[in-house]
């Protein structure tokens, strides 16, 4: 078995009462790693095309990587995969907290949940006895996942679903610690199921080929986040909000359900307004993890809670109008307590105050105004009156009472809060991800419009080269499985240091936005081993790793990907954003929105695809996809 | 002619104010210029906090913009921050 994982898969079937311990495929975990590729591969394998993702033949997956349980930064993440009940194509998630870590020290990399419990049901998972344990939950049905998670006791490392994923809400997520798995519904599904909670525990250890090695250096990594101006500063200081009045300033926070880019009063809801004004003065983190970008805030009723992250001040602040803080928090805890996935949920409210505005259908909600909201998402947790329908998410609710051109989804799946207009290569993500509307899925606004060197975001070029790379990057990291946040301390300190505006930072600039096909040949490059994740993979595993591999894994997940979704029917025609992105100037001097049909086929060319978005038989021969 | 400087939060902290209101700024540099007065016997401070950022018209930074430096009634002037969020 190649070092770094454990070697089990544990399947577990739910109707039956069964757990199986299984040999890891190892020719597998070489093609896709662990985390989502194996996953993904898995859920290709195991299923027919056309489940219902809310039946008992829809595997949830729980996958870690060679690097969980490492030690190393930013490495406790698990993966969760199954088929996506709000998009019907592939759903995949990832979560930090400390369950990806119990699942290693329990020697299981990939835990298959199947079927459906006749009753309320949770599972206890003991690694080092091997023992499974299926047990009554109906006590734990209806609480929180904060107080289900209190309920199941310190001992163990939890994963739990809250009245949201109970109550088959399209996008209710799974919750580790103060973290969760938020995307595509995947609580839902483990809801479907009747499973309350996942409780592991054990005391096994990670066997590494080179494990002095390897914590040496991690130890110099450390060091270097530790003096890196985003990992080891801005983020540790402020937490993802500190990027609010950045998106703001730029014209990008999405406001009034994307009507707008900008908010004359966001900075009430950005990190440095959060440190100034009492509400917060604890960090939290994940498991092991030393940047800390979590915050702690003050809840009334609640006490001192996990408190919103970037997604949700721009979901569920500007995105409906309002720039209170201590209200988004107060929203941010029950979605969590709930269970809900704050960036569907933001979206999906933001809808119904358009709707509402225009008259299409009394909601009760208003853009800026703070009334109904807390009751709405009750509502929609319980499945309550109107609620009901908003827990389908925003897809589902235009196609009942209108409103598709203003419905911001991509596949069924809610947009984030980087609005594309003002982040082409964004957009391209966002049109092509197969999960959806997600932007930590590449992550390529960061080189557009947030990070230290900005190319331009509203003209053509690298375009359609940056999110491929950054859509590889992100599959490989999400099946080792780190933090998306790793990748932004491989841009160095000096390029921070560049002043804006500076000649070296313009000539860094033009040089980096001409680089076309020089900046993949570069990305691709198997020549040398560049960064910590390919020498934490090459320390832990044995194997030789460099960034170039690491592509070809990415480019090779994605494709099957990409293959899964064309099987559950969707097509080149969901590779799209919605028509106000496309046709609704953002910005002064704009006559249109995003110039998607001009970057799309060279998206698809780039990625060895025809033009309906399909692999062509050579590239899926190159990348050893097997369908 | 008015535009709107919008501040970065330091600069905001400083001055007690979140945006001002600039009247008869043609280019950028007169609106900054304004801004700078606005930090009187603080023009160190003011340099160093306008000194992390780079400066948007409208969302687009001014480096990419056709106008270049040159401003229009209603524009809206920020000051940008490298951040990184999730």
């Amino acid at each position: 078995m190649i070092k770094g994982f454990a070697g089990r898969v544990l399947e577990v079937d739910l109707e039956a009462r069964t757990a199986v311990f299984r040999p890891l495929d190892e020719a597998i975990a070489r093609l896709y790693l662990g985390g989502k590729g194996y996953g993904t591969r898995l859920l290709y394998d195991l299923t027919p095309p056309g489940i219902d993702p809310l039946g008992p033949e829809n595997p949830l997956i729980f996958a870690t990587g060679p690097l969980n349980g490492s030690l190393a930064p930013q490495s406790n993440r698990f993966a969760v995969v199954c088929k996506s009940p709000l998009t019907g194509g592939i759903g995949s998630s990832a979560c930090g907290g400390s369950f990806a870590f119990g699942m290693k020290k329990a020697g299981i990399d990939v835990l298959v949940v199947r079927g459906r419990s006749a009753g309320a049901v949770r599972l206890e998972i003991d690694g080092d006895a091997d023992e499974v344990r299926f047990l009554d939950a109906s006590d734990l049905w209806g609480l929180g996942t904060g107080a289900a998670q209190k309920a199941l006791g310190k001992g163990m490392h939890h994963a739990v679903i809250g009245p949201g994923g109970e109550n088959l809400v399209l996008y209710a997520g799974i919750v580790s610690d103060a973290r969760i798995a938020g995307r595509c519904g995947v609580g839902a599904v483990m809801g479907s199921k009747r499973l309350k909670a996942l409780s592991i525990q054990g005391t096994r250890k990670l066997d590494m080929e080179d494990e002095a090695g390897f914590k040496k250096y991690t130890q110099w990594v450390r060091q270097v986040f530790k003096g890196h101006p985003v990992l080891g500063e801005k983020l540790r200081r402020f937490g993802t909000m500190g990027i609010v009045n950045t998106t703001n300033g730029r014209n990008m926070i999405p406001t009034r359900n994307f009507q707008e880019g900008h908010h004359p009063d966001a900075m009430g809801l950005s990190g440095e307004y959060l440190e100034d004004h009492g509400l917060a003065g604890v960090r939290s983190s994940c498991l092991h993890c030393p940047v800390a970008c979590g915050r702690e805030v003050e809840v009334p009723g609640a006490g001192r809670v996990k408190g919103p992250e970037y997604e949700t001040v721009g979901m569920m602040g500007t995105n409906l109008g309002v720039t209170d803080l201590e209200k988004v928090s107060h929203w941010n805890w029950m979605a969590d307590e709930l269970g809900l996935d704050t960036i569907s949920l933001g979206v999906t409210l933001g809808f119904a105050m358009e709707l509402q505005e225009r008259g299409m259908l009394e909601t009760g909600l208003r853009f800026g105004r703070a009334e109904g909201v807390a009751e709405m998402i009750e509502a929609i947790a319980h499945r309550r009156g109107l609620g009901d329908d908003l827990a389908q998410g925003t897809r589902r609710m235009s196609e009942k009472y209108g409103g598709k051109a203003f419905a911001m989804h991509v596949k069924g799946l809610e947009l984030s809060a980087y609005d594309p207009r003002g982040s082409y290569a964004q957009g391209v993500e966002y049109a092509t991800t197969n999960r959806g509307g997600c932007h930590v899925q590449g992550a390529s606004m960061y080189f557009e419009s947030t990070g230290p060197l900005t190319i331009n975001p509203q003209n053509l070029k690298l375009k359609a080269e940056l999110p491929v790379v950054q859509q590889n990057l992100a599959c490989a990291v999400n099946s080792m499985v780190l933090c998306i946040f790793t990748t932004y301390g491989l841009i160095p300190r000096q390029v921070h240091a560049l002043k804006p505006g500076g000649w070296t930072h313009r000539l860094a600039r033009v040089i980096f936005e001409n680089s076309g096909p020089a900046y993949r040949l570069i990305m691709g490059s198997k020549l040398l081993q560049v960064t910590w994740l390919d020498t934490w993979l090459s320390r832990i595993t044995g194997l030789r790793f460099t960034p170039g591999h690491l592509q070809e894994i990415g480019a090779r997940i994605f494709n099957l990907e990409r293959m899964y979704n064309l099987r559950e029917g969707l097509t080149g025609a969901d590779d799209t954003l919605p028509e106000r992105i496309l046709r609704e100037p953002l910005f002064k001097g704009m006559d249109s929105g995003h110039p998607l049909d001009q970057l799309l086929p060279r998206y698809y060319r780039i990625r060895g695809w025809d033009s309906h978005g399909v692999p062509l038989p050579e590239t899926l021969r190159k990348l050893k996809v097997r369908t | 002619m008015t535009v709107t400087l919008e501040l970065t939060y330091d600069m905001a902290k400083a001055l007690g104010t979140r945006a001002l209101q600039v009247e008869g700024a043609r280019t950028v540099a007169e609106a900054l210029r304004a801004a700078r007065e606005r930090f009187a016997g603080r023009e160190g401070d003011f340099e160093r906090m306008a000194g992390v950022a780079a400066i948007a018209v409208n969302g687009v930074l001014v480096a990419h913009r056709r106008e270049g430096v040159r401003l229009a009634d209603g524009d809206l002037v920020t000051f940008v921050k490298t951040a990184a969020g999730g």
